[in-house]
């Protein structure tokens, strides 16, 4: 409760100057507590959920309050959404299943998944030296940056750009909760 | 040095000039080239030649110079194959050494010759009867030569007589100019030559010399064309004076390679330059006459500048127009470049079928590797890469984003490291949101009761930080009917109060806390009374009950947010 009144006054007095990160910062932990409550309204962190699945959770709530905060706008947004969308889908229709099934099932499809990954990424390696190096890195970036594998390299720097800004946002804004937390 | 090989040499080349001419029309198959490529492109360099009605050698000579482009560009792309190829280039190399050497032999005779021969050659551009021409360099060849020849050691006080001729002659400056740019080059070439020679042992090879007689000029334009270096170093050797257009040309030079558009650009506007000092001073008159030389036969770029140089001789809007040519016919000079590569080979192995495929294609024949410069160079004005100089101008500005972005990213040079720190960097903050959603996991249990404050905080520290109070105020009123319970209601109040204090606020708040109550009355004032008020209800709602007031902040909260987000 100390780091408080600092956080405060640190906030006040540059506050032109990082209107526009604090803004977004708060922007992203208003997003971020948000979806937490709702994850917890839900039920879905309960005691007896393992804390693994509330780690993934979390994580989760944290991509997508992200991704909530930033908008449509930008194409890292839109495919992390989607992607959240989808194995939020899959995961509520395996929920219907059985669990030991559901879990077999999602290792399954990322086993699959990944597969099919380094097929892709063989098949476009091109061996020409630095140009291999550099489609090696790219490539890489590309499975960072969600919804990079679609772009092009001039566009994919731009969402890497604005991804990289947005995930230390977060970062911060889970790191000050983390310590806000954690036992002063 | 040179100058009695030169001699001979050039002897030998008019009559192999001579007999070039005398069997074959250079008109005619300078159309036959245009047909056999882009008949519009010859046309319209015929149309702009015949247009310039002052420099009829000067049309004559960009009209050869057009009608080597449009045999280059046949022989390049159409029929890379065919045996007329090889006659082509001999024709066009040959036609331009004979244009040549008849200039020169105009100016070689100053002052006796000078006047019939430019009657005569008038007469023959008049008539534009390539056949007259070879008539007329045929006898007036081995006389003319020589006096050419002999008279180059004294190229300053005949480019004086020159500049005063070209100054004084309105109508016929161009013609002066002309014949006087090409005696030049004969100087240059021959003064050159010598030069060239050794540099054609690296070029070419020693074979050519004895083959090709008339390949000196040939060569020294060839030289001049693609070896630029070379070219402007035999110029600097050779004419020793205007010094600065030699920079000039070889910053073209330079240029050419980087970018073939803004070569053309810059070649004209520098040929503009050289046609100023020409009309100012004689001097520099020797080195923008070795330009216009150079620029004759082989590379188109040199064409330009001849055609432009006429243009603006005659008019400026013709010089626009030939600048639009080549601006549209980029290509072809890439092509031309291309060929003025070949043509070395060419002359040198007289495979020039071969050697014209390979080069006209762009592929990487086994050449040297200024052809394979050349060649890169003449891509550079395709559009395909223009758009691909773009893109990694583009690229490059993204990666210096992303470099400052990215912490102890600034000081890595290299693309591949760079792009290592970001995929690390990139990593390491998923990582880092991983390791935070795993810690925020275990401590869960709290995580019940301190959310609210989290978010008063965060809250505070937006609306401290940002003052954007006015954003929850309107939605906060909604959610306060479906508290009743006060302890939450004071929570939302809390939260809610930042931005807005609203009646309804004041009055939940007065309910339980009335010594905060003056706080939230002036909500814009300090942050610590804020702070001080939020931690009270953060600890209240701590203290009085916890697994109760969890839940029912809870149920009410999120109700309330829900009605924020919308």
């Amino acid at each position: 409760m100390k780091s408080y009144p600092n956080l405060g006054l640190s906030a006040s007095n540059d506050n032109n100057s990082r209107l526009s990160t604090s803004t977004t910062k708060a922007k992203f932990a208003l997003r971020f507590i948000r979806s937490l409550k709702e994850m917890k309204k839900r039920g879905h962190v309960s005691n007896n959920s393992s804390a693994d699945e509330r780690s993934q959770r979390i994580k989760a709530a944290a991509y997508s309050s992200m991704a909530h905060a930033v908008g449509p706008r930008r194409a890292w947004a839109r495919a992390l959404l989607f992607k959240l969308q989808r194995s939020a889908k899959r995961h509520r229709v395996l929920t219907n299943m059985t669990r030991k099934r559901n879990r077999s099932c999602l290792v399954l499809r990322q086993k699959k998944n990944k597969k099919k990954k380094k097929g892709i990424k063989k098949k476009k390696s091109v061996t020409n030296g630095n140009d291999d190096v550099l489609l090696n890195q790219t490539d890489k970036l590309r499975g960072l940056v969600p919804g990079g594998k679609s772009m092009d390299i001039c566009s994919l720097f731009e969402e890497t750009a604005h991804y990289i800004k947005c995930l230390a946002t977060q970062v911060k804004v889970m790191q000050d909760i983390a310590d806000q937390l954690s036992p002063k | 040095m040179d100058m009695g090989e030169k001699d001979k040499f050039e002897l030998d080349n008019k009559n192999e000039d001579a007999m070039n001419y005398s069997p074959g029309m250079s008109s005619d198959w300078r159309f036959d080239g245009s047909n056999l490529t882009n008949t519009s492109m010859g046309f319209v360099t015929a149309g702009n030649s015949m247009a310039i009605g002052k420099g009829d050698v000067i049309g004559s000579s960009a009209c050869s110079s057009a009608s080597m482009v449009d045999s280059f560009v046949p022989t390049m792309w159409d029929h890379p194959s065919n045996p007329q190829n090889l006659g082509f280039c001999d024709m066009n190399v040959q036609n331009n050494a004979s244009t040549l050497n008849a200039l020169g032999i105009r100016k070689g005779s100053p002052a006796s010759l000078r006047t019939g021969i430019d009657r005569t050659l008038d007469m023959c551009w008049n008539q534009s009867g390539p056949m007259l021409k070879g008539a007329m360099f045929l006898p007036n060849m081995p006389g003319m030569l020589p006096q050419s020849l002999s008279q180059l050691p004294t190229d300053s006080a005949f480019i004086e007589r020159a500049a005063r001729f070209s100054c004084f002659n309105g109508g016929n400056f161009s013609d002066t100019v002309n014949p006087f740019a090409i005696p030049e080059s004969m100087s240059l070439y021959s003064r050159g030559g010598g030069m060239m020679q050794g540099v054609q042992d690296v070029l070419a090879g020693s074979g050519l010399k004895p083959v090709l007689s008339g390949v000196h000029s040939q060569k020294g334009e060839l030289n001049v064309s693609e070896a630029s270096k070379d070219a402007s170093l035999t110029v600097e050797h050779g004419a020793s004076e205007g010094s600065p257009l030699k920079n000039e040309r070889s910053e073209n030079l330079a240029k050419s390679h980087d970018e073939a558009k803004q070569f053309v650009g810059g070649s004209g506007n520098e040929s503009d330059e050289a046609e100023f000092s020409n009309g100012a001073g004689g001097g520099q008159e020797e080195p923008s006459m070795i330009e216009g030389a150079g620029g004759e036969p082989s590379a188109k770029v040199h064409s330009s500048k001849k055609r432009k140089r006429n243009g603006q001789d005659s008019d400026p809007d013709q010089a626009k127009g030939a600048s639009q040519q080549h601006g549209e016919s980029t290509k072809d000079n890439t092509e031309q470049h291309q060929k003025g590569d070949q043509n070395p080979s060419t002359t040198n192995n007289k495979t020039t079928a071969k050697h014209g495929k390979q080069g006209s294609q762009g592929s990487d024949p086994p050449k040297e590797e200024y052809i394979h410069v050349r060649a890169r160079r003449g891509q550079a004005t395709n559009s395909h890469s223009l758009a691909e100089r773009v893109r990694r101008e583009k690229i490059s500005e993204r990666m210096k984003f992303l470099q400052d972005l990215v912490p102890g990213c600034s000081k890595v040079t290299g693309k591949a490291v760079m792009l290592d720190e970001i995929i690390n960097y990139v990593q390491s903050l998923q990582r880092q949101v991983e390791f935070l959603s795993m810690k925020l996991a275990t401590v869960n249990p709290r995580l019940d009761f301190n959310i609210e404050g989290l978010l008063a905080k965060d809250m505070l520290q937006s609306r401290v930080g940002s003052s954007s109070s006015l954003a929850f105020s309107p939605d906060m009123p909604m959610p306060y009917p479906t508290l009743q319970p006060p302890q939450q209601g004071l929570i939302q109040a809390g939260l809610s109060g930042m931005g807005g204090s609203s009646d309804v606020l004041r009055r939940a708040i007065s309910s339980q806390l009335m010594p905060l109550a003056g706080g939230y009355k002036e909500p814009s004032q300090l942050p610590n009374v804020w702070e001080d008020e939020l931690n009270n209800v953060v600890q209240m709602s701590f203290g009085t009950r916890t697994p109760p007031n969890s839940q029912d902040v809870d149920g009410s909260l999120p109700t309330g947010q829900m009605k924020v987000e919308l």
